[in-house]
């Protein structure tokens, strides 16, 4: 893994323009940046990221039985008590899933480490499957990578597969998402040509739209009833919104589906490494009451991870991260080292709720910046790549989006 | 045998994955003034709207809303969804209206250029406040932030809304049967991560 400065495409911002891609530049700032990308090898590729993100996920997906038959797991999760039997119905019909992002810190050598699972709401899918694959051809094109260089990178046609083989022809789906946000919207617009391209119906409805029918259906804004729905919108707010008691009566097929509740929370993370502790490609994670006063020093940890505990506990106060169990974009997330706070995210959103300790993973370091890679995960399979990289060891919003490239 | 896709179709943005091909909605100027009198002031010569497309739109406006502002069965529920202090009675606001149906006060218009005539368009819409402090059409379909302002809208904006008039009011549960979700962490703008 090296970051390779490269002439900047001529013309990218002209093309950006031309297709739609309004956010290259936010807030005054490059979001999209082609002047570096990261070069891999094939073997970085598939052996330290495609298949452990692809067994991870599989193992994510048995962590979903294991909260879902424990009560008090499901507590900690902050999953509403009202709202259980609809996450348990979804996973008992095996309701389908489409994508998620995994979050890794890796710098080349050795195993990827798990940040964290964006499997209910991840964005940044136009920029992986479009935009970043247009780079790639183009630089080939312009001679500035060589014939033969390549991209991990088959989300699109991932997607489309998926789409196929979840949806019988013809399915009209309703895509939604807050208004007025245009990051969100290519997301659920990349998600929309896929559909499309799968022989499927594709229809959009901004989410403060929806309206629910008299028979307790929900209805776009041309009150036609939606059948099925991928919203870009997290479930953990779905099931506190004042439509939460009409999900489970609606008829309709929620994409992604309810139990990707239990997996886009970052108490999933103290689950996994209680069930595959010392995996290779997780961090020790508890959660944090049940460890605060021990790694503080001034308590005993809870009585069934002590041992857990007590064979990380140096690691862990070398350096440690405490997340909300619900947070996006690195918001109310501080680290610590040695007990001294290093960093800490300015958007505090999240902080009323309850949080995890995970073990510090240092991002490496290139020119300044912090790449993490994002490991798109279509089904079942890791099929893709994108990078983003912050000043901060935190990425947050305003991180800048990388491309890469395999070499020949 | 590479590992990136065949064939990406560059999605053009903008909601092109969403709408058939060559049946893109047909977008209109249109305006939006709180009174008369402020529409009336902007005219210029050559501009998007005279002072006889003011009037007429206003007019036009104002039978709507008579015929098609939400009708709501009590003064709370009416309150509940356009703010406090933003609903009269319906008998107040018609001359053959009831004391115990309400309904919001006219607090805008918005007026779209070249629509006057056209079969179930109306070029004048009224709008209603929000109890965000926003505005909203008749139908409460669609959301502006302000009363005043120049845009390009779809023609659909312009359809006449259906008549409210003589129908049951709404109760509070049906009030409430458009915008149940997206209420949370309100403040945030984007919900992916």
């Amino acid at each position: 893994m090296q970051k390779m400065t490269l002439p900047e495409r001529p013309q990218w911002r002209d093309h950006a323009r031309d297709v739609g891609f309004t956010f290259a530049d936010m807030h005054g700032e490059p979001y999209w940046d082609e002047t570096s990308a990261y070069a891999f090898s094939l073997a970085q590729i598939e052996s330290d990221i495609e298949d452990p993100a692809t067994e991870l996920h599989a193992m994510c997906r048995e962590a979903v039985g294991h909260v879902l038959a424990s009560n008090t797991l499901m507590d900690r999760l902050a999953i509403p008590v009202a709202h259980r039997d609809l996450i348990i119905d979804s996973w008992q019909r095996d309701d389908p899933e489409i994508y998620g992002r995994f979050d890794f810190a890796y710098d080349g050598n050795g195993p990827a480490k798990l940040l964290e699972y964006n499997a209910d709401t991840p964005t940044s899918l136009y920029e992986s499957a479009a935009f970043q694959w247009q780079w790639l051809e183009d630089q080939i094109a312009a001679g500035v990578l060589p014939e033969g260089s390549d991209q991990f990178n088959g989300i699109h046609e991932a997607l489309v597969a998926r789409f196929g083989e979840v949806f019988a022809p013809d399915t009209q789906l309703h895509f939604t998402a807050a208004q007025g946000n245009p990051e969100d919207y290519a997301t659920v617009e990349a998600m929309g040509w896929a559909a499309r391209e799968a022989g499927l119906g594709a229809h959009y409805c901004d989410l403060e739209k929806i309206a629910v029918s008299d028979e307790g259906q929900f209805l776009d804004d041309e009150d036609r009833v939606i059948g099925t729905l991928f919203k870009l919108y997290p479930w953990e707010d779905l099931l506190r919104d004042d439509y939460a008691n009409h999900i489970a009566g609606s008829q309709c097929q929620f994409v992604e589906p309810a139990w990707k509740a239990l997996l886009s929370n970052k108490g999933l993370l103290p689950v996994l490494w209680h069930m595959f502790e010392g995996h290779p490609n997780l961090l020790p994670a508890f959660f944090e009451e049940d460890i605060a006063d021990a790694l503080a020093g001034t308590g005993a940890p809870a009585s069934d991870v002590a041992a857990a505990f007590e064979r990380v506990a140096a690691q862990l106060r070398a350096g440690h991260v405490t997340k909300p169990i619900l947070s996006r974009e690195g918001a109310s997330v501080s680290i610590l080292k040695a007990g001294e706070i290093v960093e800490q995210a300015q958007n505090t959103d999240y902080r009323e709720h309850p949080r995890i300790v995970q073990a510090y993973a240092s991002l490496p370091q290139f020119d300044g910046f912090r790449p993490v890679i994002g490991a798109w995960i279509i089904g079942p399979q890791c099929v893709g790549i994108g990078i983003r990289e912050d000043r901060s060891r935190i990425t947050q919003d305003l991180s800048r989006f990388k491309p890469h490239y395999i070499t020949p | 045998m590479t590992k990136r896709s065949n064939r990406v179709a560059i999605a053009i943005l903008g909601a092109t994955a969403f709408t058939l091909a060559g049946c893109r909605e047909d977008q209109v100027d249109a305006q939006a003034f709180p009174d008369l009198q402020s529409c009336t002031d902007q005219v210029t010569p050559g501009g998007m709207f005279s002072a006889q497309d003011c009037e007429i739109a206003v007019a036009e406006a104002e039978t709507l809303h008579l015929e098609s502002a939400p009708r709501y069965d009590s003064l709370s529920v009416c309150e509940e969804q356009h703010g406090e202090g933003a609903c009269g009675s319906e008998a107040s606001a018609t001359q053959s209206g009831s004391g115990s149906i309400f309904m919001p006060l006219l607090s805008g218009y918005l007026i779209g250029s070249m629509l006057s005539g056209r079969a179930g368009m109306s070029a004048g819409q009224p709008l209603y406040k929000t109890k965000g402090g926003q505005y909203t059409n008749a139908a409460r379909t669609s959301t502006f932030s302000g009363n005043s302002g120049a845009t390009k809208l779809n023609t659909s904006q312009f359809t006449k809304p259906a008549t409210t008039a003589g129908k049951a009011p709404m109760t509070r549960a049906t009030a409430a049967s458009r915008g149940g979700f997206g209420k949370s962490a309100s403040g945030r703008t984007g919900f992916g991560g």
